[in-house]
């Protein structure tokens, strides 16, 4: 137990020391699974993570935007990441989680099936996105290569711009 | 803050609140001319403007205003006649003041634009010494160079109200102070020239015009002095944000309370609990009135200009036409008042041009020679009223309809289902004008959409009402205010809206049957009236979940000149409403406004009406007919469904039998939580429910009550099966909401009736 304990405190120090001298080239990201994919967007986007609450339905809007919903006092949209994906819609479940995003001009929850972990990873690690991918609208910031997987870095401010 | 500009600010704030006043005393001085006293403010403001003016070194505007007040003087004293040449001429020197004002406000000197004085001031010398008045000539360009120095008014003295010794004595004061400030503050400070227009004068009162009786106002000699602060308006709106966020807060205290009060009932602290939240919303309620006051202005700001306006036309024109206005005191918010202006110009423009006839014709029908329009306007509930009625000739509805025919606006077919007062709305139509040829004044069909689009913006409504060779009324509806808006909640399936009051006109239950179908359009008669229907839930594409009954509410909403009625499925309330924006994301939705955050922190939508207006014209969906097939899908038993919420599996099985003979559809849940998520869902169709009431996780009774809260629920039959069979359990079952009492054992005929009689299936 003692071990493990200091295992832990070990790494968190670590953790501390390291940004001093690879500051500039490490981005801190979030991760989270829509589908079967895990996606990442830059930590400092992030305005807060809540469990889903109810929200209102909006008329004449795409199927992803759902709504919008209150968020102590301010009125933002709620948009469906998996619907916007053009993946099959799902029941919200126990790991469901409204994500708030900020961009320049505009605030927006998206909604995620889980959550994975907070994510440091170096710049040079990131690769921009393919091209048969970026086409996509270019909501695809790059890919992030690591030990043993992917990971699709999304890009906010694309995420929260109206394309409808 | 600049000192500097800070004192021309207030120089000009003064300068247009004198010169409004002198529009108005000219226009009534030239039906009395022989009211002294009158004359006598008049000459005061004039030297007030021109005092200032002079030591604040505008010296075009000196030099004008000077030989204004030659012929003031010359007309107090009595040695000149004021004719209404003169006037024209007294006039138009000061739409020339104007512009150099607002030439000060703009450019900080008087020189900018350019004006030619040599002109009218020939014609002032000529009017001064009683000689003709030579043709005008164009005005022309001439530069000169100003230094600006302004002056303070630091007392708010109306110096109108003065007798002339007292206005001496005060300028002489001001003068002196004022030099010995400015001179002060030059050597300590060193002014940076920022631009700024100046802020809305702050209410102060006029005295009102009123062109026949001419009270003078040499009654309120005895001058009240009046407290006042400048502030600007940005600050106010800061304050009004803020007041909408604590109404929010109170709708939500509110809300909390009464849940508080269901489940503690009888508690202690319920009362003292009570008394802070009643004082709390008493307060924020007061609170916002008083708020929203200090952002009122008078309508007086708007009423002040139209007597030289109708002079000026009435001239122009050839026909002696009256303007008698009431109501000037009315206060309304400060943007509305501004938005105001445009649409009442053009109704009155109108009338002018359009409805007052020309004096002979008056004669002819045995009317007075001198038209009369009355400008009115009043408080009734949340809303100002703003009426414009002329004694003119009236709107011909028939020759409405054939131009409009003619245009290729309406078929013909339209024009004959066409009731008057819809004919009379086409005047607001775009590029529709009933004038025979464009004048100065009208006839370009522009006017008219105008006040339409302008009033539409502030959610208001119009009326018209006519006859030929009487008159015409024109009627507006305005909420008192923009911000903080009553707004009517109703319930189309299962969401929410919330309708702005001001533009509901009533609401009224009706059943199916009195709806018609005209052409393709749904109708309602009402009353005398022919009404348009649609659904609430087909303009916004709302899921139809909610089974239909054989009554539905209409809520009747106003806009501008149209009507339209609104099926709702249900009216939850009245409710105080802060419009939020939903950010760039959402904007301009088409039929919604904004939203709103509701007592329970829910998020409510608020329609925007105009847009609604538009959305509904492209439906076509009958009504009458999509609410009956609704009803008529069910009629076999394999079309019902039952749902039966046991925790034990035998009961369920059991249950489950005894529907067999019946054919209808089971299904199944082993609790309340489980049962209510199945309901919620929609997934399935339920007719009718069994419920044990004791189970795992949420009981029988809770999930009837939980049922219960959800109006498309309201009759959905609830059967009790239990065990429990005390009186007081019953009583219980009644209060959630239970249809139904059956207690175990029951013989699995007993049941199946029940279930029968409930569902409406009886036995073959």
């Amino acid at each position: 137990m003692a071990d493990k304990l200091n295992q832990i405190l070990q790494k968190q120090q670590k953790q501390i020391h390291e940004p001093d001298h690879a500051d500039e080239n490490i981005i801190q990201l979030v991760g989270f699974i829509i589908g079967d994919e895990e996606y990442a967007i830059p930590i400092l986007n992030i305005v807060e993570i809540i469990k889903p609450i109810e929200f209102t339905r909006v008329p004449s809007v795409p199927e992803y935007v759902l709504g919008v919903f209150n968020i102590r006092g301010s009125v933002i949209p709620l948009i469906d990441l998996r619907r916007k994906f053009n993946l099959t819609p799902m029941n919200n479940t126990g790991d469901t989680r409204y994500i708030v995003m900020k961009g320049e001009d505009n605030t927006a929850g998206f909604v995620i099936d889980r959550l994975t972990e907070a994510i440091r990873i170096k710049s040079d690690r990131i690769d921009p996105a393919p091209e048969s991918v970026g086409g996509d609208k270019g909501m695809i910031y790059g890919i992030g290569k690591r030990e043993d997987s992917m990971l699709t870095i999304l890009k906010v401010e694309s995420l929260l711009k109206r394309d409808f | 803050m600049d000192d500097i500009q800070e004192i021309l600010e207030d120089f000009l704030v003064e300068a247009f609140e004198l010169i409004e006043q002198l529009d108005q005393d000219l226009v009534e001085l030239e039906n009395t001319p022989e009211d002294l006293e009158l004359l006598n403010s008049i000459f005061r403001v004039a030297h007030t403007i021109k005092g200032s003016s002079s030591f604040l070194s505008f010296d075009i505007l000196t030099k004008l205003t000077h030989h204004m007040e030659d012929v003031l003087n010359k007309a107090r004293k009595g040695e000149l006649k004021l004719t209404e040449d003169v006037m024209d001429v007294v006039l138009e020197s000061i739409d020339m003041m104007k512009s150099l004002l607002n030439c000060i406000r703009d450019n900080g000197d008087d020189t900018s634009i350019g004006m030619d004085l040599a002109d009218i001031i020939t014609r002032l010398e000529a009017v001064s010494e009683g000689k003709d008045i030579p043709d005008s000539v164009e005005e022309e360009i001439e530069e000169e160079t100003q230094v600006e120095e302004p002056e303070e008014e630091a007392s708010e003295a109306d110096y109108a109200k003065m007798s002339d010794d007292e206005v001496e004595a005060e300028i002489e004061r001001l003068l002196s102070e004022k030099k010995a400030e400015a001179k002060k503050k030059r050597a300590a400070k060193e002014a940076k020239e920022t631009e700024k227009s100046s802020p809305a004068p702050a209410p102060t009162p006029v005295p009102s015009a009123k062109p026949t009786k001419a009270a003078p106002p040499a009654k309120k000699q005895t001058s009240t002095l009046e407290q006042t602060i400048r502030v600007e308006v940005s600050r106010l709106d800061h304050l009004m944000n803020l007041i909408g966020e604590l109404v929010l807060g109170k709708n939500r205290l509110l809300k909390i309370y009464d849940d508080v009060e269901e489940r503690y009932e009888g508690e202690k602290f319920l009362e003292e609990l009570n008394q802070v939240v009643s004082a709390i919303s008493l307060v924020t309620t007061d609170l916002q009135i008083a708020v929203m006051k200090t952002r009122m202005l008078p309508i007086a700001k708007v009423f002040n200009k139209f007597p030289r306006m109708v002079r000026d036309l009435s001239r122009e024109l050839g026909k002696g036409i009256e303007l008698k206005i009431s109501g000037e005191e009315t206060e309304l918010d400060k943007s509305i008042v501004e938005e105001i202006g445009d649409p009442l110009v053009h109704i009155i423009r109108n009338s002018c041009d359009h409805g007052v006839e020309d004096g002979e014709v008056r004669e002819q029908w045995g009317k007075s020679k001198t038209g009369l329009i009355e400008l009115k306007a009043y408080n009734e509930g949340n809303s100002i009223v703003i009426e414009i009625t002329d004694d003119g000739k009236g709107l011909d509805a028939d020759l409405l309809r054939s131009k409009a025919i003619e245009r290729g606006m309406i078929s013909e077919q339209e024009a004959d289902s066409m009731s008057d007062k819809e004919a009379f709305a086409l005047i607001f139509k775009p590029a529709f004008s009933m004038a025979a040829k464009v004048t100065n004044v009208s006839g370009r069909g522009v006017g008219m959409d105008v006040v339409k689009t302008n009033i539409e913006k502030l959610n208001g409504i119009i009326e018209i009402d006519s006859e030929i060779g009487k008159g015409t009324a024109i009627k507006m509806k305005i909420p008192l205010t923009l911000a903080i808006i009553q707004a009517l909640l109703v319930g189309s399936q299962e969401e929410y809206y919330a309708i702005p009051l001001a533009s509901v006109s009533e609401t009224v239950r009706i059943s199916l049957d009195e709806i018609y179908t005209v052409e393709g359009r749904n109708v309602l008669r009402l009353r005398d009236e022919v009404l348009s229907l649609v659904r609430l839930s087909d303009i916004f594409g709302v899921k139809q979940v909610y089974e239909p009954g054989e009554h539905t509410y209409v809520v009747v909403i106003g806009l501008a000149e149209s009507k339209l009625g609104l099926i709702v499925d249900t009216l939850v309330g009245q409710e105080e409403t802060v419009i939020k924006s939903m950010g760039d994301y959402l904007q301009g939705i088409s039929g919604i406004a904004g939203a709103t955050i509701r007592g329970d922190g829910g998020v409510t939508l608020i329609v925007d009406i105009a847009s609604l207006m538009n959305m509904a014209k492209g439906l076509k969906i009958n009504i009458r007919e999509s609410m009956q097939t609704k009803n008529k899908t069910k009629t076999n038993p394999e079309d019902y469904t039952v749902l039966i919420v046991d925790d034990s599996k035998m009961d369920r099985t059991i249950m489950k039998k005894s529907m067999e003979p019946i054919g209808i559809k089971t299904i199944e849940a082993s609790n309340g939580q489980e049962a209510l998520n199945m309901l919620k869902s929609g997934e399935h169709d339920i007719d009718v429910m069994l419920i044990d009431i004791e189970m795992p996780r949420m009981d029988g009774y809770t999930l009837a009550s939980e049922i219960r809260k959800y109006s498309r629920y309201k009759n959905l039959p609830l059967i009790a099966v239990t065990s429990r069979t005390s009186k007081a359990d019953r009583l219980r079952g009644v209060e959630s909401g239970m249809t139904e009492y059956i207690t175990k054992p029951y013989s699995p005929e007993y049941l199946e009736n029940v279930v029968r009689k409930n569902t409406k299936l009886t036995a073959e």
